[in-house]
């Protein structure tokens, strides 16, 4: 998508607020034209001759009024931009968070959780103030056209020359259009490379303290921070010298006008008052060729950011951005009672090593327990995660009781993974995380979770709010908890990945037992005998293959 | 603006090179930019009819564009010298965040995202960014363009000087109140915002827990909700910050109206002639650029004031745990609690004056129920946190009173979850130090069977195993040289085949050193000397 796409479905998406905030910046950019024109009068009528005090107070007046009016459309304008451009933020916004919620869970970002922050941040704010410019560029021919109309009405030789220097502007920047994509692209990379060190570092920052690593980790963020600093003065070294030369090109032309004026004024065919208007209007159209290679710039800088926006739509169609019905919530409803589930020559290869698993076929019936175990690296995660959909299998597909299904989620399928991740909030919130858990569910979620002692030694119970990722928490009750968020769901199929690690063999075995209880089917990855003696069918891999499935 | 001033000694002190270029390339645009209208006064004196003379007229049109040309030029390499010690200014201020916070212990950073501290460490010092440069030099050039223009008015007739100069400090006053009016708004914007970046970086992390749950609706709610926060704040912080700018540009017409008042009636008694009145509307007119950029600088200084308040605020947290000087001894270390209680939460004890001691070169094995504290123990033993009574000595010496680095080297810690960076392997088993020889590395990943992986590898979230990461985290320990060594259920993820593999290499690391081993599984403890059951509380 280009630049001038986006900025036709922005404009459409919210085209009322956007138009009273556009007459707003409209008013303000053209208003220059209205105290050049006093001030010609006011010389105008000086030269004229003998005048009353009361004709130098009436065009003080004057000056304030046009100056108050201003203030007051200005004021105006960015009353109605502020929610327009909110509205505008949470739709793309909205719509890109939508798109990684919907991505395979597991392989959700391009880069890092930093990168793709920055991108929702300042990329979405560059494209947002590139849109806004086109206002802008409106006013500014709008405000061009009067000054030219009204100097040509004046003197038509002397304003020729106003368009000579703004002429050689345009040419300018076109010739050297190419080479500030680049440069902008390697600040904004730069950027993004510092933002994603930064949100590993602080994400891993107990390793560090641990390992006393934090002088080294400080070391090459330094060195990040250095090679941003230079990408950034680059940019800003090319642009402030375009916008020298705008505004400075401009400049020439007032001295211009001045060389072809000197002929008139020795002559006595131009006034002072004429002299005020002119050198009035050039010096704002000095600052609007300024302003111009501003828009430029961040017009260009729109693309290069609304390309990273695309790069997070990880494929999806870039009208995706503003789209104002981005499809359905993230995931798909659709109650459908387990008869069988089926794995039919399932190859999975994350990332692009040769590790995974491949061509895996097996079956799980209603009401069966099935363990799969294997040595670490085997493939055991990539298997469970690659039936979930949260990674994109490359061959192979999985069966819901015959019919071919791309994703599993509540309520056909609940999971706790490995290593869950816990958000900042209570209990509460962080296991129903939104779900319309029926009577009574919650209450059974926890106790077949083996969490209810847990919560008795908690004062504030459901309500006690935990850390950013529960660190408040054991590791037990962090794995637990994300039990509990699993078994609330009710879901016809569990899958638990090693769900044990963290329990001990008396809660591990009481936690089995309740499992049980609920007659659901299950798929456990676990390699402990508490597990593997309620198997109904045993799966073992090994370097991503299963070398034997036993009944 | 007194706590503006230990910063700027700080930072700008050591570039006082690049400053004074800074403010020399300012002075020198300030002057040229007071030629200007000179030159054009010039101009229309020369063009009076009776004494027009075209070669004088075209001398001054030339020299019109020559200083007009030059002003820009200086402008803009002032500009650029600006930018530059700004930058180094900034990029010091942040590495000295980023390594205080880094020092900072588990109580302030298990209530703060990732992305929170990103805005921290990144938003907020690029809002000081304009503070560091622009801020004190373009105050003090605007002043002097200010003053220079006043003094040339003034040097016309006194009372045109004094009545501008009366308009300007009103003028200040004005947009002075209104900046104050707006600082706590921003603020309160800022932190709302930082909310928003903060719930949206742990969404992002989540995603597998979130798609799993089906909650992927649920977090696109959270995130409308908490935009919908932001936005009435934000709209309260920009519209009291316009209203400043705003005035700015009201004033800067009141100027030319004060011109043609004061001007116009020294014009028609008879004391300036038609050229001199052009001058003053001229030099009226570009008042309109130093209160411009006043205006300007102080809408930086509004962004920069809060960001310098929370800048300020995260550099008086101190660590709750404080260093000491003292150095372990080398050798295996023995360890010792001390009737040692703490708890996360007042009136919730994890652990209630525990007592008991380890001979250097033993191992122990700690079981217990999961919530019962063993993790708590082994965190005290790192010092990421500190007991609320009682002592840990480790090597007999109280651990408050040792360096940290002491205190790092010697003493390691593996746990259940191990935090990954995306970077190399090699990054990732250094903790980014880059003097560790290579053949050492290979050396223990071959001890811990992994040496098929290569070192420049790139490790991405998600791209390890649970147990491979695991095994990665064992090799961090088997790199270093510690007395003691801290195992919080390391091998939980490990299947038994990779274990007894594992159990090889560490009875090797285990030899001559102290051990304890968390666990619940009677299996990982064989290398145990002594157990400890930890109870609730």
């Amino acid at each position: 998508m280009k630049m001038s796409q986006m900025m036709r479905k922005v404009i459409g998406y919210q085209w009322g607020l956007y138009t009273l905030s556009a007459v707003g910046w409209l008013l303000f950019h053209a208003w220059p034209l209205l105290p050049g024109l006093v001030a010609k009068a006011y010389f105008d009528r000086m030269e004229a001759g003998p005048a009353g005090k009361g004709v130098v107070v009436w065009f003080a007046l004057l000056a304030v009024a046009v100056g108050a009016g201003r203030a007051l459309v200005t004021l105006g304008g960015i009353y109605f931009h502020l929610p327009y451009r909110y509205r505008v933020q949470k739709l793309i916004q909205g719509n890109l968070l939508h798109r990684v919620l919907a991505r395979p869970g597991a392989r959700a970002l391009p880069a890092t959780v930093g990168d793709a922050i920055s991108t929702l941040r300042d990329d979405v704010n560059t494209v947002m103030d590139a849109v806004d410019l086109s206002f802008d560029g409106l006013a500014g021919l709008l405000y061009a056209g009067g000054c030219v109309a009204v100097l040509l009405g004046v003197d038509w030789q002397v304003t020729l020359l106003v368009f000579v220097p703004i002429g050689l502007v345009i040419g300018l920047a076109h010739a050297v259009r190419v080479r500030q994509v680049k440069v902008r692209e390697e600040s904004r990379a730069s950027t993004a490379r510092l933002t994603g060190a930064l949100g590993e570092i602080f994400g891993g920052v107990q390793a560090l303290q641990v390992a006393g690593a934090e002088g080294r980790a400080v070391g090459y963020i330094r060195a990040l921070g250095d090679a941003r600093q230079a990408a950034a003065l680059r940019e800003r070294r090319q642009a402030l010298t375009l916008e020298a030369v705008f505004e400075n090109t401009a400049g020439l032309g007032a001295g211009l006008v001045l060389l072809v004026a000197a002929g008139k004024i020795a002559a006595g065919t131009f006034s002072v008052g004429d002299l005020a208007l002119f050198t009035g209007y050039l010096v704002d159209v000095a600052g609007f060729t300024g302003f111009l290679g501003f828009i430029i710039n961040t017009y260009r800088q729109g693309g290069v950011s609304l390309g990273r926006l695309v790069g997070l739509l990880q494929g999806a169609p870039a009208e995706r951005l503003v789209a104002v019905e981005p499809g359905g919530a993230p995931g798909s409803a659709g109650v459908a009672r387990l008869e069988r589930l089926e794995v039919r020559n399932l190859t999975c290869r994350p990332g692009a090593s040769d590790r995974g698993i491949t061509d895996i076929s097996f079956a799980v019936a209603r009401g069966s327990f099935t363990v799969i175990t294997g040595r670490v690296g085997a493939g055991k995660s990539t298997l469970v995660r690659a039936i979930l959909g949260l990674l994109e299998p490359q061959a192979g597909e999985v069966r819901w009781n015959g019919e071919r299904v791309e994703r599993l989620e509540p309520p056909r399928v609940a999971y706790t993974a490995q290593v869950p991740t816990l958000l900042s909030g209570t209990l509460r919130e962080n296991i129903l995380l939104g779900w319309p858990a029926a009577p009574g569910a919650l209450d059974r979620a926890i106790r077949s979770a083996v969490l209810e002692q847990d919560l008795a030694g908690f004062p504030q119970g459901l309500e006690t709010p935990i850390g950013t990722r529960g660190l408040k928490l054991s590791g037990g009750q962090v794995q637990r908890t994300a039990a509990a968020r699993m078994f609330v769901r009710d879901a016809e199929l569990l899958i638990f990945d090693d769900l044990s690690s963290a329990l001990d063999a008396e809660t591990e075995a009481l936690l089995w037992q309740r499992v049980r209880e609920r007659n659901a089917t299950c798929l456990v990855v676990s390699n402990r005998p508490g597990a593997l003696a309620l198997a109904d069918q045993v799966l073992h891999l090994e370097e991503g293959r299963l070398v034997s499935g036993t009944y | 603006m007194q706590t503006y001033g230990g910063f700027l000694r700080r930072y700008l002190a050591p570039q006082a090179g690049a400053v004074a270029a800074m403010a020399v390339l300012l002075l020198g645009s300030i002057g040229l930019q007071l030629a200007g209208p000179q030159v054009i006064r010039r101009f229309i004196e020369a063009g009076t009819p009776g004494r027009a003379a075209l070669p004088e007229l075209i001398q001054w049109a030339i020299l019109f564009m020559v200083v007009t040309t030059a002003a820009r030029a200086v402008r803009a390499m002032a500009a650029y010298w600006s930018e530059r010690v700004a930058w180094a200014a900034t990029n010091a201020l942040r590495i000295d965040l980023l390594d205080h916070l880094l020092r900072l212990d588990l109580s302030f950073h298990k209530d703060r995202t990732a992305g929170e501290l990103i805005e921290r460490v990144d938003g907020d010092t690029g809002a000081l960014a304009g503070f560091f440069s622009r801020m004190v030099v373009q105050f003090l050039g605007s002043g002097l363009l200010m003053a220079g223009i006043l003094v040339s008015l003034a040097l016309i007739d006194l009372w045109l000087g004094l009545g501008f100069a009366a308009f300007i400090i009103l003028t200040i006053m004005l947009l002075n109140w209104l900046r104050a009016r707006s600082v706590p708004r921003r603020a309160a914007a800022r932190e709302k915002q930082a909310q928003v970046y903060g719930l949206l970086s742990e969404v992002l992390s989540a995603t597998e827990d979130l798609q799993s749950s089906g909650a992927g609706a649920h977090a696109l709610r959270r995130f409308t909700e908490r935009l919908q926060e932001w936005f009435p704040a934000h709209r309260v912080a920009e519209l009291s910050g316009s209203l400043v700018w705003v005035a700015g540009l009201a004033a800067f017409a009141a100027a030319d109206g004060v011109a043609y008042l004061l001007g116009g009636r020294l014009f028609l008694i008879g004391r300036i002639s038609l050229g001199t009145l052009f001058l003053v509307a001229a030099y009226a007119g570009q008042l309109a650029q130093p209160i411009e950029t006043i205006r300007r600088e102080m809408q930086e200084l509004q962004r920069a004031g809060a960001g310098l308040a929370r800048v300020r605020e995260l550099f008086a947290i101190r660590p709750r745990v404080a260093e000491g000087s003292g150095l372990l001894p080398a050798g295996p270390l023995g360890v010792a609690f001390q009737g040692v209680s703490f708890a996360y939460e007042d009136g919730v004890p994890v652990l209630d004056r525990l007592t008991f001691g380890l001979a250097p070169g033993q191992v122990l094995g700690v079981v217990g129920r999961t919530g019962s504290g063993k993790s708590t123990l082994a965190r005290l033993l790192v010092r990421q946190i500190d007991p609320t009574g009682g002592r840990v000595l480790v090597g007999g010496v109280d651990l408050r009173t040792l360096a940290f680095s002491s205190l790092r080297s010697r003493v390691a810690m593996v746990t259940q979850e191990v935090q990954l960076f995306a970077a190399t392997l090699r990054e990732n088993l250094t903790l980014f130090d880059p003097s560790v020889p290579d053949e050492r590395l290979r050396d223990v990943l071959a001890q811990l069977g992994l040496g098929a992986w290569s070192l420049d590898a790139q490790v991405a979230p998600g791209s390890l195993s649970a147990g491979e990461a695991q095994l990665l985290a064992f090799a961090r320990v088997f790199l270093g040289d510690p007395g003691l060594i801290i195992l919080d259920e390391a091998s939980s993820r490990l299947d038994p085949e990779t274990e007894a593999r594992l159990d090889e290499a560490l009875s090797r690391l285990l030899d001559g050193r102290t051990a304890i081993i968390i666990a619940h599984r009677p299996a990982t403890l064989r290398h145990a000397h002594a157990m400890l059951e930890v109870t609730s509380a």
